[in-house]
């Protein structure tokens, strides 16, 4: 259990993160989301103790973390980069070494990992001589390789087509049924709704929501409904029912006052434009994210 | 320090299989032979071809013996090192006489011409006529040939016994004797010991700078790809700083070694004066001192710059600091107990090459080296204190270059 307790960072004048608390279980995903400059970057520093906060206590297990438990840590920058004129088999046990592997079980889980992620074959290049997908992927076997207990990822997806994003979110969940603590810290708001089940929302570091996701949907808001259409539906601004909604291309996503019915509603615009569907959902994590940070504003 | 042996280890190996490492080995040896032995080579080695020389007498008293006086010089075995050439001809004039061997000189038939004549005064006057001047050793030659004839044929003129003209040929040069201990001679002259001094000085300044330069844009690689926060979560600080600096000097110890091998073998070659290795104990440890002292300055203030552009001006900062003795190498030679080499040996920025280069010139008292010592090994000390802290904050600091007021916090911190 990873413990974060009162986190306040302020560099300067300006508070880059404000009193912040919270708690990652092990064996599940803790996804850590929030606009840019939101302080996600300054919390992981400070868990990763690469920088002093001005207060907290950070808490691995029940022991702080200091040099004794970097071990047992495996971190994923969001701005990816490697010794380009080395080679990938020499800078992967280079940084195996430092987190206190030794020969021949680097030799063992390297194999392993570089057969996992399909690029074997690339074990004796150089670096700059791989793709940018790959250098992530090498990138990423460095935060992975030495079995960390926790494992902090900064946009692990980001860089990776459709293909490799599925490939890494599968090793991700397998790593999770080895009861790591794993933290997500991302933008995408689809992939973390996906992969996580506790979010911390943040903002100017701040926290703005944070708990089991499927607690704050339930909270987040009741009356939510989804359809396809075809058509002009600039009406839903004049609609009394409205609360808010979002359109993507061809669907609109409406929160309803809880007392509107939502087949009534359906009655109401089925007149003036072509419905192709209509569901009842929750709401997702994308609205839940840009609501919260609007209303914070206001 | 596990961790930091890593550190050394990688960056050892990482730089010692690049090309450039392997370049600057063989090339920065090469440059300074070319610099330091090869105008010593040129200025002293003999010419070994004959000339061919004139000599116009336009008083007809000197030629004959003149010739053969100047023909004992030799090159190699039985060789005359000049070819003596008679320009007088009976029915010209002076005048043209001149003109006619300037011209040959011109269209290089001869080499040059001594022209001899006797001027307003009656007294004699020589001249030694070539397209280029500054053959000081020809010129040298030629004087004392001329002088050895004055002398014999006064001395004749006035009956003298023949032996008195031998010995008064033979001259006593003065020799300079450099002493160490008493009863015991030191070998070399000014232009060995200036030699092998510069020599040392040389290959510190330009291994502390490739090697500063290359330290620095290593960290610089590590912070603009963030590779730093991978590092300093997988070590301390102070690891790293140390790692980099034990990397570098087990580098640095590869590189002296390297040259050594070639300075031996050059010696073999009878290239390079033994005795420039001859306070080689002392040297070594102020070169170290002096290497480890710079590095670990290199790490710390390297450590604050995130572009190549403000790497290149600090850099070439600290290069300033380090190139500044040799202002003084010529000063220190000629005077060794001068206050300024003494006051420059105790600055710790200065010290290793000033010390480097009083080691060579004169003896130095135990207590002084005892005192250098000391002063150095505590710099590095400080040094490596000062480094550690600014390194901490510099590695994960982008943008700007921090103010000495944020300096000044870090170090506080």
């Amino acid at each position: 259990m990873l413990e974060v307790k009162n986190l306040v960072k302020t560099y300067g004048n300006i508070t880059a993160v404000d009193n912040l608390s919270f708690t990652a279980k092990p064996g599940k995903i803790f996804g850590m989301l929030g606009p840019n400059g939101a302080g996600k970057t300054t919390t992981i520093r400070t868990i990763l103790n690469i920088i002093k906060p001005n207060s907290c206590e950070v808490l691995l297990n029940q022991r702080p973390v200091t040099k004794d438990l970097f071990n047992s840590i495996g971190y994923l920058p969001e701005e990816r980069g490697l010794y380009k004129k080395s080679k990938v088999n020499d800078v992967i046990t280079y940084l195996a070494n430092l987190k206190g592997m030794h020969g021949h079980t680097i030799k063992a889980e390297l194999n392993k990992w570089l057969t996992k992620l399909e690029i074997t074959h690339y074990k004796e290049r150089k670096i700059e001589e791989l793709s940018k997908g790959n250098q992530q992927k090498i990138q990423f076997i460095s935060a992975v390789i030495h079995n960390p207990l926790l494992l902090i990822l900064d946009e692990p997806f980001s860089g990776f087509d459709p293909i490799n994003q599925q490939l890494i979110k599968d090793v991700i969940l397998d790593l999770l049924d080895n009861g790591k603590i794993i933290i997500l810290s991302t933008h995408q708001m689809d992939t973390a709704e996906k992969l996580c089940s506790e979010i911390l929302l943040i903002n100017e570091g701040k926290e703005v929501l944070s708990g089991e996701l499927s607690e704050i949907k339930k909270k987040f808001g009741g009356n939510h409904v989804k359809f396809g259409y075809e058509g002009d539906i600039k009406f839903l601004n004049e609609m009394d029912e409205v609360i808010s909604f979002d359109i993507y291309s061809n669907t609109a996503e409406v929160h309803l006052k809880d007392e509107v019915k939502p087949e009534l509603f359906l009655k109401k615009i089925i007149e003036k434009v072509l419905i192709k569907h209509f569901s009842v959902i929750e709401p997702s994590l994308n609205k839940i994210f840009i609501d919260s940070i609007k209303n914070q504003k206001i | 320090m596990k961790k930091a042996f890593t550190v050394a280890k990688w960056e050892f190996f990482e730089k010692i299989k690049s090309k450039a490492f392997i370049i600057s080995l063989f090339l920065t040896p090469a440059i300074i032979i070319l610099f330091s032995v090869l105008p010593t080579l040129l200025a002293t080695k003999e010419s070994d071809s004959t000339k061919a020389v004139g000599i116009l007498d336009l008083t007809q008293k000197y030629f004959s013996e003149y010739k053969s006086e100047i023909e004992q010089y030799k090159i190699g075995g039985n060789i005359p090192a000049y070819a003596i050439l008679n320009n007088y001809k009976e029915d010209l004039s002076p005048d043209s006489l001149i003109k006619h061997a300037d011209q040959m000189v011109i269209e290089n038939r001869i080499d040059g011409y001594i022209l001899i004549r006797q001027d307003a005064e009656d007294s004699i006057k020589v001249e030694y006529r070539s397209k280029s001047i500054g053959n000081f050793q020809d010129v040298a030659r030629f004087e004392e040939a001329f002088n050895n004839l004055r002398i014999k044929r006064k001395l004749i003129e006035e009956n003298a016994n023949p032996a008195l003209v031998e010995f008064i040929k033979n001259k006593v040069n003065v020799n300079q004797i450099k002493i160490e201990k008493p009863g015991e001679e030191g070998k070399g002259g000014f232009e060995s010991v200036f030699f092998s001094s510069v020599i040392f000085i040389l290959l510190l300044m330009m291994m502390i700078i490739y090697s500063g330069q290359m330290l620095v844009r290593s960290m610089l690689e590590e912070k603009s790809n963030r590779l730093i926060e991978i590092l300093i979560s997988s070590c301390t600080p102070k690891d790293l700083l140390f790692g980099k600096v034990f990397g570098l000097s087990a580098l640095g110890l590869t590189q002296i070694f390297v040259w050594l091998v070639i300075g031996i073998s050059l010696i073999g070659a009878a290239i390079i004066p033994m005795n420039a290795f001859e306070n080689i104990h002392l040297i070594f440890i102020y070169f170290i001192l002096g290497f480890v002292f710079y590095t670990t300055l290199f790490v710390g203030v390297g450590s604050i710059v995130s572009t190549e552009q403000e790497a290149q001006q600090i850099t070439s900062y600290l290069s300033l600091l380090l190139v500044l003795p040799t202002v003084f190498i010529i000063s220190a030679l000629q005077n060794p107990e001068s206050t300024i080499i003494k006051v420059l040996s105790y600055i710790p920025f200065t010290l290793p090459s000033v010390m480097i280069l009083r080691v060579n010139v004169s003896p130095i008292p135990l207590w002084e080296i005892a005192t250098t010592f000391l002063i150095m090994i505590l710099s590095v000390i400080i040094v490596v204190n000062v480094s550690a802290k600014i390194f901490r904050f510099g590695i994960l600091y982008y943008g700007k270059m921090p103010t000495l007021n944020e300096i000044k916090s870090w170090l506080k911190e």
